[in-house]
């Protein structure tokens, strides 16, 4: 049966689309208009015609394993007007049971002012009803939220309906239209801006900010966030557009906590001396001034230590995945002051992180907060840290004198390996994107390191392993790398494809099955009985897997198996 | 899946809680006066409640708005319900011109109220002009009604007919018997004499604001030929039954008083009907916005009485809201667009 909507772009859960219907294309999200759309669907849930619409109408059938259509409707939706938990586990269950090219519409629910959110969790098609119904029962409706006409309000929009109209002195009848038109239009509104937002990866920034007008979206969002792994599912490994982190709700985007599971999961165990670092407002850390005056009077010392910068809301990041999303591109309000929620999740990051490795001894170079966050953790552990920090300048000569001359001691002391720090990056990225082990697997004991920060490569011999590329900064395997993964792991981060030779694009449909642990952007090695290929995946490998329609991955190199 | 409307054999079954017991009627009261419709005349009106042991289907399966279940009383016997209609008729005499016994079961059920209870009530009211009772079809016999009638010549059968679609009856309501077997007890109730009424439901569960509008209507004119008085029921939302359950979960919300005022604006002229709009203006009763409410439910009694279309003057804003929801409810597949 051909598929009559596509997805074309992925934010998380939500994204853009077609749907082809009545002999056009509509991009979603977006709303139904006028009553004969409304009616035209209605009638393609009773009699089957050009489009499959299916409609979950009870708790039992979201219950049911799966529902394949090219509209799929969650019936009765406006029951979950005030009911954020009701909400979040009906959307979140009818997206998982639906197929992904299936388009999820939510009838009878939007406002200006949820819209965002409802295709932040994943719904693709909406329609004007709640905000008609909002109309007739006096209000205006905004992003920011409804407010009720009476006889002194006034209307300061400027949007056609509204302009020079003045809404609180017209007659019923005129004064709905006009509250309709308007209310009408503010939702398509909303909508465009929801749109652009995932084009350009940012709609949780849209959200976080949305969510702050009513308590019942600000509970939507938290609850949403409960639903980690449905969202971590759908998240981009990476994106260009910065991380901000401006609310509460920040620290639980599931781009944080993947990256706080992974730090402890996958990186391979370290020993040694830790040096902790305060983090900076410019990215990667080692290219801010703070950076750079420590690192250039630590110099050749760095070698023997290994570092981790303590950031909110991004906890630990080992020096190695400083080029890596998010900790590559996040923005955080400074003040100098951490708020308790902050302070706690990097206290328990920092806890697992000494945890998970083996550390002879931990330098903390930080003060003010950082210094509190370090402190706490260090005696959560029983570990003795040792501060260099003098008068709570990490700058000052002072404190940067210290700081050589305990590291040179501890040196002196546990005389650990001298290391090429170039292979940190490589071999920590190797890792954080493969799995445990996976550097091991790929890279001989110390290949050699070559290229400029960050576009580091590895080589061995000759022939090169892998490259750090791209805008990304993702570790991109060559073919070679990729062999020698495949020897150590059978199908982590493959693609299984029908028997075609790929060029270029690896469409879905192609796909005979996918690691579901690939996210979209992820590298992966692409495989058929004929050849063995790299590239990026375009969306995740439960998706590839599932779908019928979309490009799964962009082939960089392929080669005879 | 099927797209048709959702049903209750979706929704398991709510049973009546044993210890809610007596819940609602204690603190209500067992009888009360009013005015009602005599052959065109206004005349006083006595309404008595009797606690039986309850009804039968009630008590096996019920229907999915009704939760009178929780006000019977399974140890009541013969003795104790005719002193309950004698302590009140003691209280308010015997000169109402009506008098109606209601037992929330079937007042013609031998097994919920025993022969020798039926007949003393009966015999005790044979002076007044109407004595209107209520059962389920299946206890309108000849036989019975013959019982009936050497009692009391003035009887009317109520009957819970609820809609004449037999598809809703069932799929909504699950009432357990069927338009023929209504037109059968209408038939029999006649030939011995005795005059019917029947009760239609407006707005069973998982009906459209729209689709119950329609189906009352459509319901009037099926049993006006067979029905001597209507009596238009706005569905309310009771405890302990699948409409609250429905209703909690904001997938019911009883009829707007202006589709109950469209009703019975629309089949005036076909039929007599009464509507009495029990528990209206309430989130759980049938209502409009709030703010007229008190008008229109003044208007639908004074139109009970006067049967006169005139007595509809009320508008309100929210005329506009309602008729929105008449359109468009349907496009929220299951829920109501507005509490
Ligand atoms: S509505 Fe009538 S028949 Fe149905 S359960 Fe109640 S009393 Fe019995
Ligand atoms: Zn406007
Ligand atoms: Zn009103």
């Amino acid at each position: 049966m051909p598929r009559h909507f596509e997805v074309t772009r992925r934010d998380g859960a939500a994204r853009l689309g077609t749907l082809r219907w009545r002999g056009e294309e509509l991009t979603t999200p977006s709303s139904f208009d006028s009553k004969e759309e409304l009616e035209f669907l209605n009638a393609l849930t009773i009699h089957k015609a050009e489009l499959d619409v299916a409609v979950i109408t009870s708790q039992e059938d979201l219950r049911a394993e799966r529902i394949d259509a090219d509209v799929v409707i969650l019936g009765g939706a406006p029951r979950f007007g005030d009911d954020p938990r009701g909400l979040t586990k009906a959307l979140v269950r009818a997206r998982e049971l639906t197929n992904p090219d299936s388009a999820l519409y939510v009838p009878a629910l939007a406002t200006p002012n949820n819209v965002s959110l409802l295709v932040y969790a994943g719904v693709d098609l909406v329609d004007p009803i709640m905000a008609e119904v909002k109309a007739r029962d006096g209000y205006l409706l905004s992003a920011e939220g409804e407010r009720q006409f009476d006889a002194t309000s006034r209307s300061y929009c400027m949007c056609d309906a509204c302009r020079g109209v003045n809404v609180a002195d017209l007659p019923p009848e005129q004064r709905v239209t006009v509250l309709s038109a308007h209310n009408r239009h503010a939702l398509k509104a909303e909508l465009c801006i929801a749109r652009e937002n995932i084009e350009r990866g940012t709609l949780r920034e849209l959200v976080e900010g949305r969510c702050r007008t009513a308590p019942m979206l600000t509970a939507l969002l938290r609850l949403l966030d409960e639903e980690h792994s449905y969202f971590e599912r759908r998240s981009p490994i990476v994106r260009t557009a910065t991380l901000l982190a401006c609310s509460q709700e920040s620290l639980n985007r599931p781009e944080i906590l993947r990256f706080g599971e992974r730090v402890i999961e996958r990186l391979n165990k370290r020993g040694g001396i830790l040096l902790l670092l305060p983090c900076s407002a410019r990215k990667p850390y080692s290219r801010s001034r703070s950076h750079r005056t420590i690192l250039k009077r630590l110099d050749k010392l760095r070698q023997f230590l290994h570092e981790a910068i303590v950031t909110s809301p991004i906890g630990i990041v080992p020096r190695g995945l400083e080029i890596m999303y998010p900790a590559s591109n996040y923005d955080i309000p400074v003040t100098g002051k951490w708020t308790c929620d902050e302070s706690e999740w990097v206290i328990g990051r920092l806890t697992k992180y000494l945890e998970a490795n083996a550390f002879d001894t931990v330098v903390a170079h930080v003060s003010g907060p950082y210094r509190k966050v370090c402190d706490e953790a260090a005696a959560a552990l029983g570990v003795d840290l040792i501060h260099t920090v003098k008068d709570e300048n990490t700058l000052s000569s002072d404190s940067l004198q210290r700081l050589c001359a305990v590291v040179q001691e501890l040196i002196v002391e546990y005389s650990p390996k001298q290391r090429d720090l170039r292979f940190d990056y490589i071999q920590d990225l190797a890792d954080y994107q493969f799995g445990p082990n996976a550097s091991t697997a790929i890279f001989a004991e110390s290949p050699k390191v070559r290229g400029l920060f960050p576009t580091y490569y590895a080589s061995d011999g000759r022939t090169r392993i892998a490259t750090i590329v791209g805008k990304y900064c993702t570790l991109a395997l060559t073919i070679e790398g990729a062999r020698r993964y495949l020897r150590a792991v059978e199908n982590r981060y493959c693609v299984r494809i029908d028997d075609f030779v790929p060029k270029g694009t690896v469409f879905a449909i192609g796909v005979l099955n996918a690691d579901p642990e690939i996210r979209p952007f992820d590298e992966v090695i692409v495989l058929n009985e004929r050849v063995i290929a790299v590239g990026r995946a375009l969306m995740s490998g439960w998706e590839m897997q599932a779908s019928k329609r979309g490009a799964a991955v962009a082939v960089r190199h392929v080669e005879a198996r | 899946m099927k797209t048709a409307r959702a049903s209750r054999r979706r929704y398991p079954r709510q049973a009546a809680s044993g210890t809610t017991r007596h819940r609602t009627r204690a603190n209500d009261r067992l009888a009360w006066t009013g005015l009602d419709l005599l052959n065109g005349e206004i005349v006083p009106s006595l309404t008595v409640l009797l606690t039986t042991k309850g009804c039968y289907w009630a008590r096996r399966d019920g229907c999915t708005m009704c939760g009178y279940i929780a006000d019977a009383n399974p140890d009541a016997q013969s003795a104790d319900i005719q002193k309950q209609l004698f302590e009140v008729l003691a209280q308010y005499g015997t000169a109402f011109k009506i008098v109606k016994l209601f037992t929330s079961g079937s007042f013609l059920d031998q097994e919920e109220l025993p022969i020798d209870a039926r007949d003393a009530i009966l015999s005790a009211l044979a002076d007044t002009p109407k004595v209107i009772v209520e059962s389920r079809p299946e206890f309108v016999t000849s036989e019975i009604c013959g019982d009936v009638v050497r009692s009391n010549r003035h009887v009317e059968i109520a009957i819970g007919l609820e809609t004449s679609n037999d598809d809703i009856r069932d799929s909504c309501i699950n009432k357990g018997f069927t338009f023929r077997d209504f037109v059968r007890a209408s038939k029999v109730a006649h030939s011995d004499g005795l005059t019917v009424k029947a009760y239609l439901l407006l707005k069973p569960p998982f009906l459209t604001e729209v689709e119950a509008l329609e189906d009352a209507i459509q319901s009037t004119h099926d049993a006006a030929p067979y029905a001597d008085t209507i009596s238009l029921n706005l569905c309310n939302v009771q405890k302990g039954t699948l409409v609250e359950a429905l209703w909690k979960k904001r997938l019911y919300r009883p009829p707007w008083l202006w589709t109950a005022v469209e009703v019975l604006k629309r089949v005036k002229p076909i039929a007599t009907i009464i509507c009495d709009p029990v528990g209206a203006g309430t989130a759980r009763g049938p209502h409009n916005c709030g703010k007229c409410d008190r008008q229109v439910i003044l208007e639908i009694k004074e139109f009970s009485l006067s049967q006169d279309s005139a007595s509809f003057t009320a508008t309100c804003a929210d005329q506009l809201l309602w008729k929105y929801v008449l359109e468009f409810e349907k496009f929220s597949y299951g829920a109501p667009l507005v509490p």
